[in-house]
This record gives structure tokens, C-alpha cells and sequence, in this order.
């Protein structure tokens, strides 16, 4: 039950960031200043639920040696800068985090 | 075999599906990263294939999947989703002329196919060329191009997820495709205090229940974003 009602929340949400501007057309213009406070938004948002998933283990932090997630994930971020490629961070993270994993997982 | 001459629309919708292949295997592994996540958050195939068909929002999707299992309410949901889009209402707001004079379920439909992939793609092919013939054509190319790799890529995710090992850590390359998107957004150092500031608040606030540390961090960012936004604007008009 609970995942339609996120379903409906991500439709509604979408609608309302997508479609809702350029059905009112217009009508409706963005400030200068609403603008650069919405492109701040996404940034915000994605880091506070990203960096919190990687740095907990079990609902303490960890950013030891029995958390490989985190300097995986700090290479991906490089690599990201870098190359600015989607599927070179994805498939370069996950390869650190299994050539650590082989070296210091147990 | 007699050969027509295509059509100037034709043309245009092909030339922005083609423009879409360089980043499809972004795409198609972002889709893909998605599709697993939906799996492993314990959806099921109904609900995976439902949401990946209307939400068509990766970020989004990624961000409330966690919210499902803490059995958050759905104004949090819609909180969450909505704050991670908030980009989209800038980029249909760069799209404007897009919409113009069109009737108002193809003004719809058209911004609800905006992603980051398709925006940049249109942005830059405006850069070479600012008033093509057909802008809508090339737009529409780009945008079905985009959504049917990304489905293509997603519904793999749902079908493969099944028998994907726990061990390998399937779900750190969720993460890994939300730094992807994040990393671009730092550009500025107003958006990177803002980032740096919503990780930290999120991090000291993760005790909080239904996980609304990642809303009190989010909003945290915003409003030091602002600030820091404010003051070099500042600095910059007492420059001579």
C-alpha cells in the first residue's frame, strides 16, 4: 500500500516540476532569484540523502576500514568530475568497491 | 525502391534521437541501477513496472525508495520528490519558446519528458544552431530517445534484479548514479556550500524518524546557498 502512495507522491511531484510551468505558460514567470534558489535545491537535496546513506553502517557512522562504500564512492565523485560520464562514475565505483572488498572485506 | 525526401520534421526528430546515443549508456545504466533499487526496496514487479512508467524520475524514485520502508507519510514523499526535481522547473523554464502557441496537453506532455540528459542535449544543439526549423521535431527526437532507453534499461533492472547476488552491493551503485548528477550541480561555490552544508545537517540529523534529516539537511543547504549567493553578489557590485 505504502508504495502506491509513493508512486502517486513521484507522479505529483513530477507533474508539478515538469508540467505545471508550461501548462500555465505565460502566466507564470521565475524571478531571477527564485531561479538561482531552485537550481540550489537538487544539489541539496541529493547530498543530504547520499553522503548520510554512505557514511552509515547500521545507524552509526562508520569511515573506517568496514565501510569500503565511502572511499568507493569518493573515487566515483573524481571520476565524475573528470570525465563528467554517468556510466564511467557507476561502473568505476563499483569496481573500486570490489577490488577493496577482494583486499579488505571478511 | 522509390525514395521519398524526408520531411523537414523527420529530419529534425531523427537528428535529436541520434544526438541521444552519446550518453545512452548513461542512461541505460542509470535506468538499470533504478530498476534493481525498486526491486531490492521489496516493491513488486506490479508496482516496479508502474512506477518506472508514470514516475519516469530516476533521482526521485532513488530518493523516496528509502522513505517506503521507514513508512513515511506521503506529504514527506511528495517533499522529497518534488525538492529533488526542483531542477526541472528551471529547465522548463530555459524551454519556454519550446511551449509556445501549442496546445496545452502537448505543453504537458512535453515537460513532463524533460530530463538532465535530453535538456542538455536541446541546450547544446541551441548553442550551434539558436533558431533551427522544427525545434520542437529535434526536442521530441531527443526526449522519446531519452525515455525509451532509460525504460529499456530500467525494466532490465526490474527482471535482472532477481537473481543479482546480495554480496555484490548492488545498491551502492544507486548512490554512484546520484553523485553522477550531483557532482555537475557544485559547479558554483554558492551550490557547493549548499551541498557541503545539506551533507552535514543530513549526517547530525540522520536520528531523526521518517528520515527527515534529509529534509532538514536539504533545507539547510538551500538557505546557506542563498546566503553565500547573496553575499558574492554583494561583492561583486562593490567592485569598481
Amino acid at each position: 500500500m505504502t508504495a502506491w502512495i509513493a508512486i502517486l507522491a513521484i507522479v505529483v511531484g513530477t507533474l508539478l516540476t515538469r508540467s505545471l510551468l508550461p501548462v500555465l505558460g505565460g502566466r507564470a514567470q521565475l524571478t531571477p532569484r527564485i531561479e538561482s534558489a531552485l537550481r540550489f535545491a537538487p544539489g541539496c537535496a541529493l547530498a543530504a540523502i547520499v553522503v548520510p546513506e554512505l557514511m552509515f553502517v547500521h545507524d552509526s557512522v562508520s569511515v573506517g576500514i568496514d565501510n569500503l562504500r565511502l572511499p568507493a564512492a569518493a573515487l566515483a565523485a573524481v571520476i565524475c568530475y573528470v570525465t563528467r560520464s554517468t556510466l564511467g562514475t557507476i561502473v568505476g565505483g563499483m569496481a573500486a568497491f570490489w577490488i577493496l572488498l577482494a583486499f579488505f572485506g571478511h | 525502391m522509390t525514395t521519398h525526401p524526408r520531411s523537414a520534421y523527420t529530419t529534425a526528430f531523427l537528428e535529436g534521437a541520434r544526438d541521444l546515443f552519446a550518453p545512452a549508456p548513461g542512461v541505460l545504466a542509470w535506468g538499470l541501477v533504478t530498476g534493481v533499487a525498486m526491486i531490492k526496496s521489496g516493491l513488486t514487479l506490479n508496482e516496479t513496472l508502474v512506477m518506472t512508467l508514470t514516475a519516469y524520475a530516476g533521482s526521485a524514485q532513488l530518493a523516496v525508495l528509502p522513505l517506503i520502508a521507514a513508512g513515511a507519510p506521503f506529504w514527506l514523499m511528495l517533499a522529497t520528490a518534488t525538492i529533488v526535481n526542483l531542477r526541472f522547473v528551471v529547465y522548463v523554464a530555459a524551454l519556454r519558446d519550446l511551449f509556445k502557441a501549442r496546445p496545452i496537453w502537448q505543453r504537458a506532455l512535453l515537460g513532463y519528458l524533460v530530463g538532465d540528459i535530453v535538456f542538455v542535449v536541446y541546450a547544446s544543439r541551441m548553442l550551434r544552431d539558436p533558431t533551427p526549423a522544427n525545434r520542437v521535431a529535434y526536442y521530441a527526437g531527443a526526449a522519446l530517445a531519452n525515455w525509451s532507453f532509460w525504460q529499456i534499461g530500467s525494466v532490465s533492472g526490474i527482471f535482472a534484479a532477481s537473481w543479482i547476488p546480495a554480496a555484490w552491493g548492488l545498491e551502492l551503485a544507486g548512490s554512484l548514479a546520484l553523485i553522477a548528477l550531483l557532482v555537475p550541480l557544485c559547479a558554483q561555490r554558492p551550490a557547493l556550500a549548499g551541498v557541503v552544508v545539506a551533507a552535514i545537517v543530513a549526517v547530525f540529523a540522520h536520528a531523526l524518524p521518517l528520515k527527515l534529516g534529509v529534509l532538514c539537511g536539504a533545507l539547510a543547504g538551500i538557505g546557506a546557498a542563498i546566503l553565500v549567493d547573496a553575499r558574492t553578489r554583494a561583492r561583486a557590485q562593490l567592485r569598481p
